[in-house]
């Protein structure tokens, strides 16, 4: 009974912890370990005043306001005008100053610089050109993304995208993209058919499984921008396949084959010669592999000790070993684009919450607290964030949260989707 | 008078003469002669005289009248034949018709109590399909067969022997608890012990196909266990 009480109290902190984010957005503000930016209102020649606060100012702040690195002076601004002095007193350590320009023949051009407000010294100068096609949301996440780089010294990803599965009816999913602000949704695969796994190479290349000839296959692109074809099985029935993930060269394709016995197996796919070797032993259900980003070893989920559980094992299927301690549900495996980080689901009280491993600590780590279901964790290029699922606002939505489970924030107000994965836009 | 001595020779010669050389037959006198010699000979078939009764044949003054006569005996008698072959042929024509139609009659006859009874076998087999192609239930993240589910596999059993022509696809289905890919592999697993089951009861495995949709259709989609138990599923398909 106490138990119980102690765990509707959680629930309500988590609850309102959540509902405190959704709202706060000075919070990451008060973050010492950021960087305080602060900007003055961009000056335009030659457009609409606007339309730039709009597509280009309020995306900017939003852009990096999710970083994780820089937090945006919002309060008690000076006036735009003001000496550095007064923006180094309102809390400012870097001030970014931009200049929209149209030229002659409509292309347009952004001029932006940062100052260091203690050393009054520029830290950041750059300029951008766009014919009239690009919209200005895409500058405010170059922008963005440039600033990061200089902070970090590894470019942001504000115009990252995210490919995920996303239900048209009953029985049909199908593939879409949409930009890491929301943006910009496309719908990639027209199947007509139950499709599903997207999975995204460096060089962009898409892979997934679809249901389109009955029974699951394997489609992809065999070359950057190729067209959609047939990659498992290229002859025969090919049984349950599933889940199909490249390599970090874009050479292999890990993917699942379940027999008759009702086994799956972890199989590697060779593209250049076609030729697919199964990695673990047909010992139960082995799913979901994640590759390091060596491309030496696969996590991957496994019921061979009971319920499932995240394994890891070299890309040959030798040095099998469990990850995965507490819990009886713990699956769904991604290796972060450093490889230091494993995160995954674990189920607790019918919830499922994404967990973080960090493999030097040997420890895992709670992200989100069970106010509702979250799945499918995918990692931001730049490790700083997960695109997941969650049903808190009742259908499946997209969601990314930073590694501290505080910043949470809606991707899309799309229902039924499933599987996003995350990648550099450019 | 002098001249007086040759009128007797004279006479004499014209009269010999006229009477050795008759005039010569015109040609509308042959023709017809021919042709009333062709009439005879055509009579002449008709009323059953052979060929060798030509009257005309030991006439050699009159040749066209012997070659008329067979003439007309010949084409009498072709064309009778004609005629009778003609008549022959619409006979056997007559009865092939006669003998087609009764083989037609008797052929539809026969598709049609075909067609009945395959559709009476087809309705038989649907019926048979229907009751026994009934859907199992599995717990959370299992695949064991239930106790309650084994007089359901039982009566697929029995549908498949009693039908050895039917196939089936059996689909693995799960509920929405857990990962998209974990609950594929599960779903596997659910057909995988479907048809293990199955074959304990004497049923050619080759007949099945399995597939798994995971938690990909559900049946019902509110989050509360009276839909989950009826997601976590197998169903069995005829192919």
């Amino acid at each position: 009974m106490p138990r119980s009480f102690i765990r509707t109290l959680l629930c309500a902190l988590a609850v309102s912890g959540l509902f405190a984010q959704q709202t706060e957005v000075v919070l990451s503000a008060t973050s010492s370990a950021k960087l305080v930016l602060a900007m003055t209102s961009p000056k335009v020649v030659g457009l609409d005043e606007a339309t730039v606060g709009t597509e280009f100012t309020a995306v900017l702040r939003r852009d990096l306001d999710e970083t994780g690195v820089i937090a945006m002076l919002q309060e008690r601004l000076p006036a735009d005008a003001a000496p550095v002095k007064a923006w180094k007193e309102a809390g400012a350590q870097w001030l970014l100053n931009t200049r929209f320009s149209r030229a002659a023949n409509g292309d347009l051009q952004l001029e932006a610089s940062a100052l260091d407000t203690a050393a009054e010294k520029s830290v950041f100068t750059r300029t951008y050109n766009a014919n009239r096609i690009v919209p200005l949301r895409h500058l405010a996440h170059y922008l963005a993304d440039d600033l990061v780089g200089r902070l970090t010294g590894e470019k942001g990803v504000a115009s990252s995208r995210i490919v995920f599965v996303r239900q048209l009816s009953p029985g049909v999913k199908e593939i879409f993209q949409v930009d890491r602000d929301g943006a910009g949704l496309l719908q990639l695969t027209r199947h007509g058919s139950l499709t599903l796994s997207p999975t995204v190479a460096s060089d962009g290349r898409l892979a997934y499984v679809t249901y389109k000839g009955g029974a699951p296959e394997i489609w992809g692109q065999r070359r950057r921008d190729g067209p959609h074809e047939k990659l498992y099985p290229l002859s025969g029935a090919g049984g349950m396949v599933s889940t199909p993930v490249w390599s970090p060269d874009g050479k292999r394709l890990a993917f699942v084959q379940g027999d008759r016995r009702g086994n799956s197996d972890i199989m590697v796919l060779d593209l250049l010669t076609g030729r697919a070797r199964r990695l673990t032993d047909g010992n139960g259900i082995s799913t979901e592999p994640s590759w390091n980003p060596q491309g030496t070893q696969i996590a991957f989920t496994s019921d061979r000790e009971g319920g499932p559980q995240v394994f890891l094992m070299q890309d040959d299927g030798s040095n099998l070993r469990r990850l995965t301690g507490e819990g009886l549900y713990n699956a769904s495996p991604a290796w972060s684009p450093n490889g230091a980080m494993v995160a995954y689901v674990s189920r607790f009280e019918g919830k499922f919450d994404l967990f973080v491993y960090k493999l030097g600590e040997g420890k895992a780590y709670q992200i989100t607290t069970g106010v509702s279901t979250s799945e499918s964790p995918a990692w931001s290029p730049d490790e700083r964030r997960l695109v997941f699922t969650s049903n808190r606002f009742g259908s499946s939505q997209l969601f990314t949260t930073d590694l501290s489970g505080r910043q949470i924030v809606r991707l899309t107000e799309l229902s039924a989707c499933q599987s996003p994965r995350w990648l550099r836009g450019r | 008078m002098r001249y007086g001595i040759y009128l007797v020779p004279a006479a004499i010669v014209l009269t010999l003469g006229s009477l050795a050389c008759k005039p010569p037959k015109t040609a509308e006198q042959i023709k017809a002669e021919t042709q009333a010699a062709f009439n005879e000979g055509v009579q002449a078939f008709k009323d059953g005289k052979a060929r060798e009764t030509n009257p005309y044949v030991n006439d050699k003054e009159n040749p066209h009248k012997m070659q008329g006569w067979y003439d007309g005996w010949d084409t009498a008698k072709a064309d009778k034949a004609a005629a009778d072959k003609a008549a022959a042929d619409k006979a056997a024509a007559d009865q092939a018709a006669a003998d087609k139609a009764a083989a037609d009659a008797k052929a539809a006859a026969e598709e049609a109590a075909r067609k009945a009874a395959e559709a009476e076998k087809a309705a038989a087999f649907r019926k048979a399909a229907d009751a026994a192609l009934k859907t199992i239930h599995f717990d959370y993240d299992k695949s064991e067969i239930k106790e309650k589910d084994r007089a359901v596999l039982q009566s697929i059993a029995d549908f498949m022997k009693a039908f050895p022509a039917a196939k089936l696809e059996i689909e693995g289905h799960c509920d929405e608890r857990g990962t998209n890919e974990y609950n594929l592999a599960l779903g596997n697993k659910r057909a995988a012990a479907a048809l293990a089951y199955l074959k304990t009861l004497g049923v050619d495995e080759t007949r099945f196909t399995t597939i798994s949709y995971g938690k990909e259709k559900p049946l019902c989609t509110e989050a509360k266990e009276a839909c989950w138990s009826q997601n976590r599923r197998g169903e069995f398909k005829l192919k």
